[in-house]
């Protein structure tokens, strides 16, 4: 059987090369020798080429072959033919059984690559060039010319290489084989066609789940499933490109979540802003995934082929294309997981934080979002800055307000979140922008004022911002901070020029220093002597009433009566809480009603602070006026040596040194009250004073006001020991000036008892001032002329006994005086206030004290 | 080989021919044929292509003055 199929075979071919050259197309040929040497020549290279082990190259499927046979026919335009063609086709594959032809496929592909050699030679025939010399057919008639040859050796070398496929089919075709081999295989390894992967992939980029790739909660993220038969690359490629799926999951997730949340909790403009945002980038992200999906409809080639249409989508290609969204979606899913958490300037700051990058791309999608998030955080500063309005209702701005009375409205009113401050808005600006609202808001709620809506409007004129919504934004600082300033500034100093000029600030400031501060010395003095009678008194026995009437009364008699009535309204008595005890002098005080707006600078703590300066400056002007009181009967023509000629010498000369004894007292107590006083007055008050005034007019702000006073205050409580550091030396003082006190009443005693002594020394003699003296006798009445009847001895030693006791009380308080005033002056100088030191200076002017005491 | 096989055999060829001639093969109908058989005895349908484009261009090659045929 083989050797007949051999045989039949052997002739069919030997009858094919016969058919073949005696189909030569020139009509004389000489008729062909079966037995001739060419015949056989061409017989055997026939047998040689078919001898070939050579495999076809496609796949035995006649209807493929005929399929592409058609549509090439179609392509070139002849539809007609290829209509033919197919119903022939379906003709000749429905002839089955015997006689039929078996192997179809063979012979469509055999007609097919004929046809197509054919048309192949025809197209070469007109350039000789092209016609291929025969390779077995070692001809003779080479030499046709050079490239000929050339062409002959390059085609034998191949031939050499790579044997007889070469001449079976050309060198295309051999790739086509191998990529044809490689489809196959490719297609054994995958269950699943790239192109519906990529779609797959796709799916998955939008949150879907598709039929392979599914999102596996185990593993979070989208996964190729396990049953499916792929290689480990694309599978770890799916992978890869998924995690964009993973990301907008995230990203799709937050947005929706704020959505949801929004009306119920606060998420906050610039949540919302953030989620709009986002919303924006997805846009951006859907119009590619749609060009994307587009696209992978297209039929992925083989590589073989030609591609015309670059559009088709690969998973390569697709790794390619969504690079970039892969990038901004990673950011984004950063955002979204930092801002979970966050609200208004924080979630701002947070974002701005990721925004310092080097990459361009994602700085520039870093701004555009950040321009999106801030815009609401920017309207809030504009309206805060220029309208005094907190729109805030999920308290996401910087500046935090809370409900307080006007007159903590500055300093309580309003607070920087530092939380909520994002960190591209410097600490500083922040505080002016703070200011400037607080300002506007001071303005309206406490000063009643309206014109600060003109100075918004100039500020923003200035600053070229409208005061409609627009012109700042994220990354336009220089803007913000030029509105602030412009906005500041004017503000500002619209507030102070209705501070200075509609609140009188520096009048009240001054009618407080005249009055509280004791500056009006008639006044004071005036005052002092009409109240003095009274706060002798114990404190509970005082009307504070009978006290405001003679406060009328010692404004009515002094300068003070030319003040402007509204400060001498605001003037008034105040008694403090007494216990049993108290004298008058310790719980009588002044006071000055500040009144909305000046309250928020004279608050209850600066008013406690100017009432303890006004103690210590009162009791210091009743000691230096007891001391002139003291003076008053001191003086020395009062009492006239020449009345106690009648006294026996030894009474005399006591009696002129205990008056010399207690005028040596009261000129060193003098000395120090004087010195005391006159460091207060000038070298504390007024220098402090001073100092206010120039800050007052250089203050450009509220705030400046008010740490100038606050500095001025202080200044005078550190100068006049009344600070923390100086309690000691306060107390040594205070009981300096009690000591003071109780000399006084000493010194009065004594002059008493001396102008008693005169009118007994002149009424036993011939009395010329009677009346003078008629009263003081009186006093004695209960023992009259008990000191007539013990006569002039035993008033002679009365008067000793007087004196020598008198004596002995100013001794003790002279001894006392001296130890306190030197343990006073050795405390001065541990003070650290340099003007401390000129008190020193003052007191020790000649050196005595510290001569005197040459060890301290 | 009865008649019906002889004459499906017929239309077979005639069909093959007929497809020959509008794919332009230039092919006779004894040659084809030929072909068909070898085809059918399972030799590489490629193989016999070339076979059939060599001796072709041999022919062709022998009498270079000739023009080429006009198409069949």
């Amino acid at each position: 059987m083989e050797d007949e199929d051999q045989q039949k075979i052997a002739d069919l071919i030997k009858e094919l090369v016969l058919r073949l050259l005696s189909q030569n197309p020139t009509s004389d040929s000489q008729p062909l020798n079966p037995k001739s040497p060419s015949f056989h020549k061409h017989l055997r290279y026939a047998l040689r080429i078919l001898s070939a082990r050579l495999c076809p190259s496609i796949a035995p499927d006649s209807a493929a072959i005929a399929e592409s046979i058609k549509r090439r026919l179609v392509t070139k335009g002849k539809s007609s033919q290829a209509l033919t063609f197919s119903e022939l086709y379906t003709k000749f594959a429905s002839k089955t059984g015997p006689g039929s032809v078996n192997n179809k496929w063979a012979v469509l592909h055999l007609l097919d690559i004929v046809s197509e050699d054919r048309k192949n030679a025809g197209a070469q025939l007109g350039s000789p060039l092209l016609l291929l010399p025969n390779l077995s057919l070692n001809d003779a008639e080479s030499g046709d010319g050079d490239s000929r040859v050339l062409r002959r050796g390059g085609s034998k070398e191949k031939g050499w290489n790579n044997g007889v496929l070469v001449v079976a089919s050309d060198s295309g075709n051999f790739r086509d084989i191998a990529f044809r081999e490689f489809a196959n295989f490719v297609k054994e390894e995958n269950e699943v066609s790239e192109e519906i992967l990529v779609r797959e992939v796709l799916y998955a980029c939008q949150g879907i789940d598709g039929k392979y790739v599914k999102f596996d909660a185990g593993s979070d993220g989208y996964v190729l499933s396990d049953s499916i038969k792929v290689p480990r690359a694309t599978r770890t490629m799916v992978r890869k490109l998924c995690e964009l799926g993973w990301l907008f999951r995230k990203v799709k997730g937050y947005i929706w979540d704020s959505m949801d949340r929004f009306p119920a909790e606060d998420v906050g403009t610039v949540g919302q802003a953030f989620c709009a945002a986002l919303q924006d980038e997805l846009s951006d992200y859907y119009k590619l995934l749609a060009v994307l999906e587009a696209q992978s409809m297209n039929r992925i080639p083989l590589i073989s082929e030609s591609v015309n249409s670059g559009n088709y989508l690969s998973l390569r290609r697709l790794s390619v294309w969504i690079a970039e969204p892969m990038v901004k979606m990673r950011l984004m899913a950063v955002l979204v997981d930092k801002c979970k958490v966050l609200k208004g300037g924080a979630m701002a700051g947070a974002i701005h934080l990721h925004a310092q990058h080097g990459d361009p791309m994602v700085q520039e999608f870093m701004r555009r979002l950040l321009r999106r998030v801030c815009s609401p955080l920017f309207e809030m500063v504009r309206s805060w800055v220029l309208e005094g309005e907190l729109e805030d209702i999920f308290a996401e701005f910087f500046v935090v307000g809370q409900p307080v009375k006007a007159e903590s409205l500055w300093r309580e009113g309003y607070m920087l979140h530092p939380g909520m401050l994002p960190s591209f808005i410097s600490q500083s600006l922040a505080q002016r922008i703070l200011r400037t609202g607080k300002s506007i808001n001071f303005l309206r709620v406490c000063c009643d004022d309206r014109g600060w809506a003109d100075a918004a409007t100039e500020a923003a004129a200035a600053a070229g911002t409208s005061t409609s919504r627009g012109g700042l934004g994220y990354g336009k600082t220089d803007a913000l901070e030029s509105l602030v300033d412009e906005a500041a500034k004017r503000i500002d100093e619209h507030l102070l020029d209705v501070m200075y000029n509609r609140y009188k600030f520096k009048e009240h400031c001054l009618a407080i220093k005249r009055y509280l501060l004791l500056g009006q010395g008639d006044f004071v003095q005036y005052l002092m002597d009409i109240v003095g009678p009274q706060l002798s008194e114990p404190a509970n026995t005082i009307s504070s009433f009978q006290l405001a009437g003679l406060l009328e009364t010692a404004i009515r008699a002094s300068n003070a009566q030319y003040d402007d009535p509204d400060i001498l309204d605001r003037l008034r008595v105040k008694m403090m809480p007494h216990g049993t005890g108290d004298r008058g002098w310790d719980v009588f005080s002044l006071e000055y009603d500040a009144r909305v707006p000046l309250d928020t600078v004279f608050t209850e703590s600066v008013m406690a602070k100017y009432l303890r300066i006004f103690n210590f400056l009162w009791k210091l002007r009743r000691v230096e006026h007891a001391l002139i009181g003291a003076w008053k009967t001191m003086k020395p023509n009062c009492i006239t040596s020449n009345s106690f000629t009648k006294l026996q010498q030894a009474v005399k000369l006591q009696l002129v040194s205990t008056l010399r004894r207690c005028q040596v007292l009261w000129d060193e107590m003098n000395h120090f009250v004087t010195n005391l006083q006159y460091y207060i007055m000038f070298e504390v008050l007024e220098f402090s004073w001073s100092n206010l005034s120039n800050e007052m007019e250089v203050a450009k702000d509220l705030d400046d006001l008010l740490a100038a006073h606050e500095r001025y205050l202080n200044s005078i409580v550190e100068k006049s020991l009344l600070g923390e550091r100086s309690q000691t030396l306060y107390k040594s003082l205070f009981v300096l000036f009690d000591l003071i006190l109780r000399f006084r009443s000493h010194a009065d005693r004594l002059y008493e008892g001396i102008h008693e002594l005169q009118a007994r020394s002149e009424s036993s003699l011939p009395s010329q001032d009677k009346s003078k003296s008629r009263k003081q006798m009186k006093d004695r009445s209960s023992e009259p002329g008990s000191w007539f009847s013990e006569g002039r001895k035993a008033l002679t030693q009365r008067t000793n006994e007087f004196l020598r006791n008198m004596g002995q009380d100013l001794d003790s308080i002279s001894k006392e005086y001296s130890s306190l005033l030197e343990n006073f002056i050795s405390q001065l100088p541990e003070q650290q206030h340099v003007d401390l030191k000129f008190l020193l200076f003052r007191l020790d002017f000649t050196e005595f004290y510290s001569r005197q005491h040459p060890s301290s | 080989m009865d008649s019906k096989a002889a004459k499906t055999a017929r239309e077979s060829l005639d069909l093959a021919f007929h497809m020959s001639n509008i794919l332009e093969t230039g092919l006779d109908r004894h040659t084809l044929s030929v072909l068909i058989a070898l085809c059918d005895l399972g030799l590489n349908p490629e193989a016999l292509a070339a076979v059939v484009k060599e001796l072709r261009r041999e022919t062709l090659s022998m009498s270079p003055t000739v023009p080429p045929p006009s198409s069949s």
